[in-house]
């Protein structure tokens, strides 16, 4: 099937290299985002093509020399891609979202390479206040301003509506595929779906949804039933991909993985904007205050929400029988969340394994002993108490 | 002539064997130092353990491999990993166990087993050393004390002194740094020791503490980690005779599960693993002494 | 952003022994007593039927003060238990829950307490294996959490986690603080829209704030004790900047570690005649050295800064330990740069407005290039050698720029650095070999360069 997989792959593979290419072909500028919640709907309205700034797979160069060794991977690969200039390509960089580490890498890169056009506009990280919209609305209509001056174009209500229903089908096609996938009608390995998620993240969004109605329109055919594996929910990786391999081991050992929250999967496309609000960028906000309901982020302050009850409704929902935590060393959001994490699997019985993961790359046969062991696990629990019953 | 079934733990720094015949019975058990992963480790191990069951290669029917060089051998039928079979290998050694720990050269793991025995949890170093037997033998070597008596001489020391690093090579300089300051080297041990057992604390924390809990794999051989971490987790660590077969004693028994749930149906290829073993230990290029280390076959339920 | 007085340090079991003494100035021994007093007084709030407010960061204890509640603020807590040595028990719990040790080691601690806490309860105590007696379990409970943290969202993070941790039962007020990026050039130091922009949204919260505990006090809230308590904590830190300014003197009479140890009174202590009384002391103190020409270290051959979060497991020990160099810590961007570091801007009229733009530019809260053109400046007025640069390992915030500032004041002012990692309150992350080898090679860089200009 599978040169639509294989564009994906591509694209996710070599990010800036597909984006130099677009900007040459199309002549139109490039802005780059950081992580977690820009709404690039805002850019592409602009005309210019949204990018995120993706961590790369390279060991720490120079950039090594600007950061230290402490700050979680993807923001020593981001400063690091900066220090050996290769982030040049994009027009701009803007950012929104408030992480202690992403803030140090922003005022790293600044100060590294102060040619570098890099903007914020903080988005407030506390949800539920009284005041938690309005200031959202005010933040992203500054944030639209700016980006009118930056890139000398006019923003207009039509286009942010426009943008907003690519947007929107981009992720409810994406949401599609998961939902094919966790009931079993295709199998797309998680390596394969991080392709399609980082490519939308890089690609011209109107191009990816052609290529994904291509791709379910191809799928469809074929509905093997799922093998005997144990089904694994994945969790973690707030701002960057976790690498393929480590998704193919988890895979390798036994496990299928069924669903995700990870941020280049399920949290990337699980919040639509209300095209019913009048007010495109108060849909904007609003979609952004809501985010939580759907898929709770430990990076912000939301009394009413906790990611590990929601985490165990959403293994379960998808019939997965445990849990793999992947958890980027000096993650503090995610530090500060996993012991509650731990906790509520533990109580409830549902087995869980937390793999922590570095930029400089992981112990690989450690990964394999514990996933192997945590997959024998499930299946001698599972046949206990199927001899039990 | 009764079938037999064998499990071999081929570790970082030690292979071991276990052979058991048909009924469960504990004909062999092997342990041979080898520094690095080798499958020299592994012939000198399986030839040791075959002398000393007396049987010859034909009598084994199933074989499972365990440890960081499980699959490496091709005369597996399969492999499972060494968390699995040290929890089953220490539950037949101590039926009552609820906790393993289990301390080996390049890992260290912490177990905890349901009232059936089964894994409950599991928690395992990452690719660090702290708080394993590589750790030890870093510091030995920095104090210049033979690592089978690094224990001993720990626990002649009054008093301990703190060693914070956690990295082994960090913790290497202060101890020279210690060292030079002119600390007396028992002291010195005791609390590398010592730092070695609140590691392993921490890997407890990680599963929670169930008693009784038993300890295997080399460390368990050392008596100031032993004492050191029993203090520390306020309790009396149970070391089984055979601490250090446990991995290949669960191997073997999981070699004996597939051949009884198999045994209705006779396997056609059961000559294969006879014809992997023989390659395996015939290889010309290499003759290989048997090990030097027989254990005294242990004795259990299985 | 934190602080506490230590009381004498105990040397610590690797630490080598020392040759020369710090001169330590007497008015310390008042501000331990303050301190001491202050914890005393929280240990008894609860029984003497005060609320108790938990908050972190910025200093909002005259917000409080005035509204007769007694606070406990984390980062004081985490410090007082390091320099105590007793942080290592609340550590231990938070790694034994699954709490990362690479995680903000004052919020491990501070959490840490909570947990304590909260299992004062016997079976609890049981579970957890937690000693009631240590210090840690003797701050209470909070009745109320107000979180405020300028630019780290770890600081956000640690209270919302105090929050889970006490059940969601106690109830929190979220004031966000924006960071001071600067988008246009017109964003300046202390000035330009952008700035007045920020200000005025955390002014507006600050006041929504005084309604909340309006709200859980019954009480209308006192507005001319808010003026009255910053009347004394303005005035304090006016004499405080004052007294360090006359640190440019040669030999210089007071060193860092001296402000780190009078950091309290501008941090969490209550404002009142004490906190002016001390650094009226203080300075006359300061004063008086200069006119007899006594140094804060035996020997003054090199003049250095300190830039990072103070190290509170080793605070008098390096002090001690430089003073063995000949080497004066004359000023850092810890004490020099935070703690109502513009009290000028303060009206007592309406004091919310001054009070939220120091909270707004205290160190962490301004961006990189801002920190640096003020280091550079503090190091040109006190004539610095050299830097020193501790990387708090767990407090990204504050180490993240130090590369720049390396940079910055090498290319500039030409001056030598020393860096190297070490932590809060978490011992574990400092290495004593590492740091002797790197302050020599400083010390020998200052001394080649002054060969050369002879
Ligand atoms: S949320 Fe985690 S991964 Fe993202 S920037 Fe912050 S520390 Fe890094
Ligand atoms: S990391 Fe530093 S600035 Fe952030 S909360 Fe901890 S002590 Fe405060």
């Amino acid at each position: 099937m599978n040169t639509v997989l294989d564009k994906f792959a591509q694209a996710a593979q070599r990010p800036y290299e597909h984006v130099k290419a677009w900007k040459q072909e199309r002549g139109v500028k490039a802005v780059g985002t950081l992580p977690m919640h820009f709404p690039a709907e805002i850019i592409h309205a602009t005309g210019a093509l949204p990018v995120i700034v993706q961590e790369m797979p390279d060991a720490i160069t120079s950039g090594g020399g600007a950061m230290y060794p402490f700050f979680c991977g993807y923001t020593r690969s981001i400063v690091d891609q900066v220090t050996e200039d290769q982030l040049g390509f994009l027009d701009a960089i803007m950012f929104t979202d408030h992480c202690v580490q992403l803030l140090s890498a922003a005022d790293v890169i600044r100060i590294s390479r102060p040619e570098t056009t890099i903007h914020f506009h903080q988005l407030i990280a506390s949800l539920r206040q009284p005041w938690s919209l309005e200031s959202s609305v005010k933040t992203l209509r500054e944030l639209v301003a700016d980006l009118e001056e930056v890139l000398g174009v006019v923003v207009t209500e039509e286009a942010l509506r426009h943008s907003i229903s690519v947007f929107n089908e981009n992720r409810r096609l994406i949401r599609d595929l998961y939902q094919m996938r966790r009931t079993g009608q295709i199998q797309l390995r998680a390596s394969q779906m991080q392709h399609i998620v980082k490519s939308s993240m890089v690609m011209d969004k109107e191009t990816h949804n052609a290529l994904l109605r291509e791709l379910i329109a191809s799928l469809k055919t074929s509905t093997a039933p799922r093998s005997d594996t144990v089904a694994i929910y994945v969790s973690g990786h707030l701002c960057h991909a976790p690498r393929p391999e480590i998704l193919d081991l988890i895979e390798e050992c036994g496990a299928t993985i069924v669903d995700d929250d990870l941020y280049t999967g399920y949290r990337y496309v699980s919040t639509d904007v209300d095209a019913g609000i009048g007010d495109p960028i108060v849909a904007l906000a609003t979609a952004y205050i809501r985010k939580n309901d759907n898929v709770p982020c430990p990076t912000r302050i939301d009394p009413e929400v906790d990611w590990e009850e929601w985490l165990l409704g959403a293994v379960d929902r998808c019939g997965a029988q445990g849990l793999v935590v992947l958890l980027v060393k000096f993650c503090e959001p995610h530090y500060f969340a996993y012991p509650r994490i731990k906790a509520a699997f533990e109580r409830n019985d549902v087995p869980h394994l937390m793999i922590e993961t570095e930029h400089d790359g992981v112990a690989m046969e450690n990964v394999r002993t514990k996933v192997e062991s945590f997959v024998e696990m499930i299946k001698v629990q599972r046949a206990a108490r199927a001899v039990a019953a | 002539m009764k079938s037999h079934v064998l499990g071999i733990d081929f570790g970082s720094t030690t292979a071991k064997v276990v052979i058991l015949d048909e009924d469960g019975n504990t004909v062999a058990s092997c342990v041979s130092q080898k520094g690095a992963v080798s499958d020299e480790g592994v012939r000198a191990a399986l030839r040791g353990a075959f002398e000393q069951a007396g049987i010859n290669l034909s009598a084994v029917v199933r074989v499972v491999s365990t440890g960081y060089g499980r699959r490496m051998l091709d005369i597996a039928d399969r492999t499972i990993t060494e968390i699995t079979c040290h929890a089953r290998g220490a539950r037949a050694l101590v039926p009552e166990a609820r906790l393993v720990i289990d301390i080996g050269g390049q890992d260290s793991k912490v177990i905890a087993l349901d009232r059936n025995g089964l894994v409950a949890r599991f928690a395992m170093n990452d690719r660090c050393a702290a708080g394993t037997g590589k750790f030890l033998e870093v510091l030995a070597r920095a104090v210049n004390v033979e690592l089978d008596d690094m224990g001993a001489e720990a626990l002649k020391a009054e008093e301990t002194v703190a060693i914070t690093s956690m990295c082994a090579t960090f913790a290497e300089t202060e101890v020279i740094s210690l060292l030079a300051e002119g600390r007396p080297k028992q002291v010195i041990l005791a609390g590398v020791h010592q730092s070695i057992a609140s590691r392993t604390v921490g890997l407890v924390g990680r599963v929670g503490k169930h008693d009784p809990i038993v300890m295997t794999g080399g460390v368990a051989q050392n008596i100031a980690a032993v004492h050191f971490l029993g203090k520390a987790l306020e309790t009396r660590l149970i070391i089984p005779t055979g601490a250090q077969i446990a991995g290949a004693l669960g191997a073997a028994l999981f070699a004996l599960d597939d051949l009884r749930s198999a045994s209705k149906v006779k396997r056609d290829d059961d000559d294969a693993v006879e014809g992997k073993l023989e390659q395996l230990l015939a290889d010309p290029q290499r003759c290989t002494p048997a090990c030097g280390k027989k254990e005294t076959p242990v004795t259990f339920k299985a | 952003m934190s602080a506490i007085i230590t009381p004498e340090q105990r040397i610590l079991g690797a630490e080598p022994p020392i040759a020369k003494k710090a001169n330590r100035l007497q008015a310390t021994k008042l501000n331990n007593q303050m301190v001491n007093a202050y914890w005393e007084d929280l240990f008894r709030a609860k029984e003497e039927g005060r609320l108790v407010c938990w908050t972190e960061g910025i200093q909002l204890n005259p917000i409080l003060q005035a509204a007769d509640i007694a606070w406990c603020h984390g980062e004081a807590a985490a410090a007082l238990l390091a320099a105590r040595k007793e942080s290592a028990a609340p550590q231990a719990h938070m790694e034994t829950l699954g709490y990362d040790r690479e995680l903000c080691s004052y919020a491990r601690t501070h959490i840490g307490c909570g947990v304590m806490n909260q299992s004062s309860t016997v079976e609890a105590q049981t579970l957890l294996n937690v000693d009631a007696r240590t210090l840690g379990s003797r701050i209470p409970a909070p009745d109320m959490i107000i979180s405020a943290y300028p630019f780290c969202s770890t600081g956000q993070q640690w209270d919302n986690e105090l929050y889970r941790t006490f059940g969601k039962k106690v109830p929190i007020f979220n004031i966000s603080m924006d960071w001071v990026w600067g988008n246009k050039s017109s964003a300046k130091y202390m000035s330009g829209p952008e700035f007045r922009e920020k200000v005025a949204f955390l002014k507006k919260q600050l006041q929504d704030c005084v309604r909340f505990i309006e709200g859980i006090t019954g009480k209308p809230y006192d507005w001319d004790r808010l003026s009255e308590i910053m009347k004394y904590t303005k005035r304090a830190a006016e004499l405080r900047l004052e007294a360090m300014r006359l640190c440019k003197a040669r030999p210089s009479p007071a060193s860092f570690f001296e402000w780190t140890n009078s950091i309290a009174p501008v941090n969490f202590l209550p404002g009142g005649p004490e906190i002016v009384h001390y650094f009226e002391q203080k300075k006359a103190e300061i004063e008086s050295r200069i006119a007899q020409g006594i140094g804060s270290v035996p020997v003054e051959k090199y003049r250095l800064w300190w830039d990072g979060i103070m190290n509170w497991n080793k605070i008098g020990w390096l002090s001690d330990k430089f003073a063995g160099y000949d080497a004066c810590m004359v000023a850092g961007r810890y004490t020099h740069m935070g703690f109502w570091q513009e009290p000028q801007v303060i009206d007592l009229r309406d004091p919310l407005d001054g009070m939220a733009q120091n909270y707004i530019t205290c160190p962490i809260s301004i961006s990189a290039p801002q920190v640096i053109e003020k280091i550079i400046e503090h190091c040109e007025y006190y004539e610095i050698d050299g830097l020193i640069l501790h990387g708090a390992r767990t407090c990204r915030a504050f180490s993240y720029p130090q590369y720049m500032i390396a940079d910055a004041v090498g290319k500039r002012l030409g001056l030598p650095v020393a860096m190297f990692e070490g932590d809060m309150v978490d011992e574990t992350f400092y290495k004593d070999e590492v740091v002797s080898s790197r302050v020599e090679a400083m010390l020998e860089a200052i001394d080649a360069s002054r060969a050369r200009m002879r």
